[in-house]
């Protein structure tokens, strides 16, 4: 079926949601909590788009809204902008000190002089490393409690058994909010420290072994590669490469 | 000694209250009120058996322990009171009870005594509005409660008053 | 004592209100010394059969005792009145000290169905309760229980669906949404199994009409749940209950026990191909559950989070399939409107609003409890005949409908005609039908602080405007109640509300700022005084308060001096008292007390 969005006509898939066919035609709507990997979640309320249908118009989140028939999509209205703009500043009231959320507060010039609740905080809830977490499949940290007191953390904010240290939580996050801290040999993230295995080669600490294990699990007992840092794989590789080439 | 052999029990109650329910997600909420009602909080070990039962993340679990205020990770008092906040008992006066507590056993809501004795919170509307405002201990409910009544109700509870603190 | 002009060995039915309001004051006690009397002395004249029943809604009025067929009802009954009444019955006289007196006219009531509190009600939901014993399924089918079922059982399903279409029933939830359209799109989509939900999730501070009913009349309930089992095709239904209700549990799982007993619920039903039974969910204690895709979310064990509900649960509900979710009180309805027709039902109400409405009428009025009315009956009717006005002769302000959802109605909107249309106009709304009344002693601002703080606690947190907005708005008004506010305050409440409304994911965030924006709209005035004049006029917020006492009004009684726990009052005996505004800690007991309005908010 056919959409419109900006005046511009698009295909979609039935099911399809606007923030996607959007995409797919390089029209931008702002999101905070998406990501191609997870799909939408509905949280931070920054991709709401007004639809048309029939007579009837009414204000969505562009990233759940399935498409089921002619709509027409206006991605930035007055009404939408106003929204936004608050959203930022609630979000800016909320983690100041994030790099991430100054730049966007200053980018929506400012909006309304508020008092930042918590000036340590930076982290905007947008719940995409619980999304990582669950991906990968460890499912170690969670959103607990409720409200306005809602946060992230892994249970009783102690270490958790199941996280294996892969870090996507981190590397997904949009604030830098998540810390890794590394030390010689190890590191540490979620109040987890996590020793590393040794290159068997050049003995250079590279790996946690839960997260071969994570992998091997994943991988079938086929996968018995040996422990080597990608420095000391790669030489191998280009070893072996040169001696077939050799032999020949 | 005598702890080890209280744990253990207490872990094969916790084990007999999981095991009465089929292993499926749905009945995670259900096994936390068991567990709620049988130890007066959700013990983590508790937790961690549901999880594995009905093979959900301990992260899920903690989620629903933590969200739902029907659940305390701590233990609560012999006795708790819950003191109703909803609209009417709040224009009735339902801050001047939980003063009144306070003045008489020190505790806040949220807060239990230290001999482990008497614990407070504030509930939404139980449903009692007619006969505001309302003071629930354990199951018992305390209709049109006034300071005076507070003291009474902690007496027949078995708790010793403390002198209110003497005006300036 | 008064004689009766009954014969004094009829056989009498002795009903003892045992619903939450009579047992916190003592009914179950009653109930035990009427059993223990009669059995102790066998052989009486008077056959008697004693029952403990659900909440009758005069709840204010308990311990209630009411005697059948003599159409009498006792007020405030203690277990030591039980031997007197006992006898009374004997000699056929009326315990008229135990009547209800009115206490402005004096008259004294034989049964509560003649007081101004009943005359003007109309019960259709609440039709058994106070009438029958909930635990006893007997009564139910003594007062035509399950023959609905049975004449919904010879209908077809669609012509089910019509009739409750026809009849016009809206949702009792809040929403309003047209019952019949809602099983008719369930039934349309194709996949099974389909499900039938009942929210008994009833989370609105100052509304209890839902726990009375599963209390008082559970079966009404169930019937209600399989008669659209049979119109939609569902294999199973739920009950989620609030677990605070213990009294509701416990009488519907009795229900669901006896219905299966007597084949209403499992395998086809009353010989039909009706195959459907229930199961009762107790709830975590969670406001939010009370929006279907939460609740739906709880029963699956998560949190209850909701969703987007671009595709509603008529299509994909609990566990992705077909659910219908309605509310208590509407499925209370459904039996009633198969047993006497749609035409019957939607003949009582508005045009947009058909039927009664069952609200909860509590705060600062005379008369508090559950009163059943047509839609379309005033609010001053309501709070003024049935209710008969303010507490202690104050003023009335304003009277706040459909909870931390609804809005804060004033004075001048009191001739309004209540139904989900007309509330919602007036920027407040149904709700599940609480009234709560305030007076000149209620301060609007802290009022909306009151609904704000309590959303603060009981938003699932998951999307932004809804959790940052309402911290935001929270803080706004603890600022202006604490004397801090600032004139820029108004527009930022004004729009974080806006955004609220328009942005947030679920309804709960959506109507979040109704509170706020009422009060702003009707009671601008005191958020003035607040911010500009720093006084609270109604003496509440203590940083803008000051009590003082009119030396022309005050008779020296010396009550607020006995009552002022700070000893901040002084005078002589008949000579006008003084308050020290150095010593007073603002707590209000002097003016709550005083009978001659002699204390004053400077």
């Amino acid at each position: 079926m056919r959409i419109k969005i900006d005046g511009i006509e698009i295909d979609v898939t039935s099911g399809e949601t606007i923030l996607e066919a959007a995409r797919r035609a390089g029209i931008h709507i702002p999101t905070l909590c998406y990501h191609e990997a997870f799909g939408g979640q509905g949280i931070c309320r920054m991709c709401i788009v007004e639809v048309k249908e029939g007579n009837r118009t009414r204000l969505v989140a562009s990233c759940t809204y399935p498409v089921n028939g002619e709509i027409e999509v206006k991605t930035s209205t007055p009404e939408i902008e106003r929204i936004r703009r608050n959203i930022v500043m609630l979000l800016y009231r909320r983690a100041p000190n994030s790099e991430f959320m100054k730049r966007l507060y200053e980018e929506y010039g400012r909006p309304a002089d508020i008092t930042p609740a918590d000036p340590e905080e930076s982290c905007i809830m947008c719940r995409l490393c619980v999304r990582a977490c669950e991906k990968v499949g460890s499912h170690a940290i969670s959103a607990v409690l409720r409200g306005t007191e809602k946060r992230i953390s892994t249970p009783y904010d102690e270490p958790s058994p199941d996280c294996i240290g892969c870090c996507a939580c981190a590397q997904v996050c949009p604030t830098g909010t998540i810390k890794v801290s590394t030390m010689p040999g190890k590191y540490e993230i979620w109040n987890k420290a996590f020793e590393m295995d040794r290159c068997e080669s050049c003995g250079r600490p590279f790996v946690p072994p839960v997260i071969l294990e994570h992998v091997r699990s994943k991988l079938g007992p086929e996968f018995t590669e040996e422990h080597l840092c990608p420095d000391c794989r790669k030489k191998k590789t280009g070893k072996i490469m040169a001696d077939s080439h050799m032999s020949k | 000694m005598a702890g080890d052999i209280r744990q253990a029990a207490a872990l094969q109650e916790m084990e007999q209250i999981i095991a009465q329910y089929p292993a499926e997600r749905r009945y995670i909420l259900a096994i936390m009120q068991d567990l709620q009602k049988k130890f007066n909080y959700l013990p983590k070990e508790g937790l961690q058996m549901t999880a594995r039962h009905v093979n959900a993340p301990m992260s899920t679990v903690y989620s629903m322990a933590t969200f739902y205020k029907a659940f305390s990770l701590v233990p609560k008092g012999r006795v708790n009171f819950k003191v109703c906040d909803g609209t009417a008992c709040h224009i009735k006066g339902s801050q001047t009870i939980i003063n009144e507590i306070y003045q008489c056993l020190g505790i806040k809501p949220g807060e239990t005594t230290p001999d482990g004795e008497f614990s407070l919170e504030t509930v939404n509307c139980l449903g009692a509005c007619a006969i505001a405002p309302v003071l629930v201990a354990n199951q018992k409910v305390y209709a049109k409660v006034t300071p005076a009544a507070v003291r009474e109700i902690i007496k027949e509870h078995g708790g010793q008053i403390n002198e209110p603190a003497v005006n300036e | 004592m008064s004689q009766l002009s009954m014969n004094n060995t009829a056989a009498r039915t002795i009903l003892v209100c045992c619903g939450t309001g009579c047992q916190a004051n003592g009914s179950m006690a009653v109930y035990q010394a009427f059993r223990r009397e009669l059995a102790d002395s066998p052989g009486t004249q008077v056959h008697t059969y004693t029952k403990s029943t659900g909440c009758n809604g005069w709840c204010e009025k308990g311990p209630l005792v009411k005697i059948l067929p003599d159409e009498i009802t006792y007020c405030r009954v203690k277990s030591e009145d039980v031997p007197e009444i006992i006898a009374s019955l004997r000699y056929g006289t009326v315990m008229e000290r135990l009547l209800y007196r009115d206490p402005v006219t004096k008259q004294v009531y034989r049964s509560h169905r003649d007081t101004n509190f009943y005359k003007k009600q109309r019960k259709v939901a609440l039709r058994n309760i106070g009438e029958i014993d909930p635990a006893n399924i007997q009564d139910y089918l003594d007062r035509d229980g399950y023959n609905a079922l049975r004449k919904a059982l010879t209908m077809p399903p669609a012509q089910v669906i019509e009739e409750v279409l026809q009849s016009g029933l809206r949702g009792r939830g809040g929403g309003g949404f047209p019952t019949g359209l809602k099983w008719k799109a369930c039934a349309a989509v194709e996949r099974t199994p389909r499900y039938v939900i009942c929210n008994g999730d009833e989370g609105d501070p100052g509304a209890f009409m839902d726990r009375s009913i599963m209390e008082g009349d559970p079966h009404s309930v169930l019937e209600g749940m399989i008669i659209c089992a049979h119109a939609i095709g569902a294999s199973a239904g739920f009950i989620y209950v609030r677990d605070e209700y213990d009294l509701a549990v416990h009488h519907l799982s009795r229900a669901v026990e006896d219905a299966r007993k007597h084949g209403f619920l499992g395998k086809n039903i009353l010989g039909s191909d009706l195959s459907f039974d229930i199961e009762i969910v107790r709830g975590g204690g969670a406001f939010v559950c009370g929006e279907e895709t939460a609740l739906i979310a709880s029963i699956e064990g998560n949190p209850g989070e909701p969703r987007d509900k671009y595709i509603f649960p008529t299509e994909k509900g609990l566990w992705g399939q077909p659910t219908v979710i309605n509310n208590v009180e509407t499925w209370a309805n459904v039996p009633v409107i198969i047993n006497r027709g749609a035409a019957e039902f939607a003949s009582i109400g508005t045009t947009g609003s058909k039927g009664t409405k069952v609200f909860s009428l509590v705060g600062k009025v005379v008369n508090t409890g559950l009163v059943e009315v047509p839609m379309g009956t005033t609010l001053r009717e309501i709070i003024y005949d049935i209710g008969e006005g303010i507490q202690k002769g104050r003023k009335f302000k304003a009277v706040q409908t459909g909870g931390p959802s609804g809005g804060c109605i004033p004075e001048d909107l009191l001739d309004l005609e209540v139904d989900f249309d007309s509330l919602t106009a007036a920027g407040s709304m149904m709700g599940s039908g609480g009234l709560i009344v305030m007076d000149d002693r209620t301060c609007m601002v802290e009022v909306a602080r009151y609904y704000v703080n309590f959303l603060a606690g009981e938003s699932c947190g998951k999307c932004v405007p809804c959790r940052e907005g309402i911290s935001l708005l929270l803080e706004t008004l603890t600022r202006i109640c604490e004397g801090k506010g600032r004139l820029e305050d108004l527009d930022l409440l004004e729009s974080v509300s806006a955004t609220l409304q328009q942005a947030a994911l679920c309804a709960l965030g959506r109507t979040a700022p109704n509170p706020v924006l009422s009060t702003l709209k009707y009671f601008r005035d005191e958020y003035l005084a607040h911010i500009v004049d720093h006084r609270c006029p109604a003496g509440i917020c203590k940083e803008l308060t000051e009590f003082y006492i009119d030396p022309e009004l005050c008779t020296g009684c010396g009550r607020c001096r006995r009552k002022c726990p700070a000893n901040a009052v002084a005078g002589e005996k008949k000579q006008a008292h003084v308050i020290d505004p150095s010593r007073c800690i603002k707590c209000g007991e002097c003016i709550n007390n005083c009978n001659f309005q002699a204390v004053k908010v400077k």
